[in-house]
């Protein structure tokens, strides 16, 4: 290290012996890892590290400092777990409209923004509610669906129902609640990628388009979307694995309710690590998700930012 | 008949985004209201759209809770975890963009997974860590847990900008008898400077969202950060204070959206870890 760290004046001020020379080519070969080093050993520390750990404590029974082995038994029980596959396929459910949801209104939005004279003020506009905390956003829909009954004020003053809607009682309007917060919030980030995906494209691809008489939408539709593709893979990516990680909106709106059918799959293992208890269940099932991440990286993710690196 | 068609068109267009517009700015101004009304006029028999405008809620969270120390907490964490994370992003950027050596796309990979982790899979083992340590509802913890969080996402916008750094820049330089490191620090950082500070910025805003790291590290005032520190202005048994939460809202929200508008031309391709130029 402290070759290279030396600096120029120094390097040439020191008599050039061989072995220096051979070591410093040795260290030129090193120099690359030396570098990145740090940076992967931290992370390490967050991954590497606490899979081990969630290993281990998945093999025991966790009751404060007390640790029995019970071996396979926590997996055996996950797997009979119906709260578990619920919050699974809670996630799935609330991750796959939301993101749909978000993906189409945003395609919309970039298409009718992107072109527009007052783009630049469209994008401040709309980048505003990405830019509250997750948890402030949370208590605002909170407030607005639930204890101010302000959503169902404004259906019933429009006519639209006439009681106070119950948005916790029922199973698809709690999610409702979920999927709303998020796509107010993250809408968003989808559109300032896409509107900077169709703005950095080829303009003259398009104006050859419309001077063969192509309407605007058919432009969009099979030219420009096609090759906004990647773009759409890396955000839609980057998005999904944000959605299935929701925690926040969760902990403060639903906490689950009703009977666990807003519970993802985050608050099924703080819940049970960290209200129940029971962190070698928690770790068990963390040790499911960690693999289920591992295999979705090494497929979805890796092959959406090959294809999106510009 | 084309023309007709056009301004249709356009309609059309301003009909969307002025819908859109006002969805986003509607509950964001309602909420500021929220944020500048007395308490009893938050959760009423009928919504109150137009309240008595008072700032109750600003003498409250100054007076009645340990905001200045939330701040602090915050900052404290906001900024040591963005040193920590541009500290060890740049040498590894630097590395992945300018050498070509065995193994190093997976190491790129590697790291750029990390940002695939969902925090709570993580959360028991780290908590355990921290506890291991005597870290537990310290900021040097949440510093240390938001760096890592954010350090792939750092390390692959720096990339992306360093790759655009044209090579003749540093042959000139190494011609001259300048090591990597002197390179690196006098020709490189200077000249991907916009992406150190997308990065950073993007890092910060990330480290202020957070929220069940903190959740689970912080217990106290002495850790707690804005982020979680608004699931405890409650009340009680009077319930959740939202005026205060709705103004706490706007505290964190104006800096943050000054600072954006600042690397506004940058967003996208930080947002994207680098993929998509903007």
């Amino acid at each position: 290290m402290t070759d290279a760290l030396s600096n120029p004046g120094a390097v040439k001020a020191a008599p050039v012996t061989r072995p220096r020379r051979r070591r410093s080519r040795t260290m030129r070969r090193l120099f690359p890892y030396l570098l990145v080093a740090p940076a992967v050993i931290y992370l390490l520390g967050i991954t590497l590290y606490p899979g081990l750990f969630a290993m281990w404590q998945s093999l025991y029974f966790v009751r404060f400092n007390n640790a029995t082995f019970v071996g396979l038994e926590n997996y055996a029980d996950l797997m009979r777990d119906r709260e578990f596959w619920q919050a699974l396929w809670n996630t799935l459910v609330i991750g796959t409209i939301s993101l749909t949801v978000q993906t189409v209104l945003a395609l919309t939005l970039a298409y009718h923004a992107y072109r527009d004279p007052w783009v630049k003020g469209w994008r401040i506009l709309f980048l505003m509610p990405m830019l509250f905390m997750p948890s402030a956003v949370a208590y605002l829909w909170q407030l607005a669906f639930n204890d101010g009954r302000v959503i169902s004020d404004i259906l019933m003053r429009a006519g639209v129902v006439d009681a106070t809607i119950p948005f916790l009682s029922s199973v698809w309007l709690a999610r409702l609640t979920l999927i709303v917060t998020d796509v107010w919030q993250w809408t968003p980030f989808l559109f300032i990628i896409f509107v900077a995906g169709l703005q950095s494209q080829d303009a003259e691809v398009e104006e050859a388009a419309r001077l063969d008489g192509a309407s605007w939408f058919q432009i969009f539709w099979n030219v420009s979307l096609p090759l906004l593709r990647p773009v759409i893979a890396v955000a839609v990516v980057l998005r999904g694995i944000d959605i299935s990680t929701m925690f926040a909106s969760v902990t403060i709106m639903t906490a689950g309710t009703p009977g666990g059918m807003t519970e993802t799959i985050s608050y099924f293992i703080y819940r049970t690590g960290f209200r129940m208890f029971n962190f070698g269940y928690a770790s068990a099932a963390s040790v499911v998700m960690l693999v289920l991440t591992i295999v979705i990286a090494q497929t979805v993710v890796k092959r959406a930012f090959r294809s999106g690196r510009a | 008949m084309a023309r007709r068609s056009r301004s249709e068109r356009l309609w059309l267009r301003y009909l969307i985004l002025f819908t859109w517009a006002a969805f986003c700015l509607v509950p964001m101004l309602w909420f500021l209201s929220i944020g500048l009304r007395p308490r009893t006029e938050v959760i009423t028999a009928e919504p109150i759209y137009w309240p008595t405008w008072s700032l109750d809620a600003w003498h409250m969270i100054w007076r009645d809770w340990p905001m200045r120390a939330y701040l602090i907490n915050s900052l404290m964490a906001i900024a040591g975890s963005v040193v920590i994370c541009v500290g060890l992003a740049i040498p590894a950027a630097y590395s992945l963009a300018r050498y070509e050596y065995r193994g190093r796309d997976d190491i790129g990979f590697y790291i750029l997974s990390t940002r695939m982790m969902a925090p709570a899979i993580v959360a028991i083992p780290i908590f355990f860590l921290f506890r291991n340590l005597g870290l537990l509802d310290t900021v040097w913890a949440l510093m240390l847990v938001y760096a890592a969080i954010n350090l792939s996402i750092t390390t692959w916008i720096i990339r992306s900008y360093m790759l655009d750094i044209p090579k003749e820049l540093e042959d000139a330089a190494r011609t001259d008898g300048a090591s990597d490191l002197t390179i690196l620090w006098e020709i490189i950082i200077p000249a991907c400077r916009p992406g150190i500070i997308t990065a950073a910025v993007i890092a910060a805003i990330f480290a202020i969202n957070e929220f069940l790291f903190t959740l689970l590290i912080a217990s106290t005032p002495a850790a707690y950060t804005l982020s979680v520190a608004l699931a405890n202005f409650s009340g009680g048994t009077d319930g959740i204070i939202y005026n205060a939460i709705a103004l706490v809202a706007f505290i964190a929200f104006l800096p943050v959206f000054l600072v954006v508008l600042m690397i506004q031309k940058h967003l996208s391709r930080g947002l994207t870890m680098g993929a998509v130029k903007g």
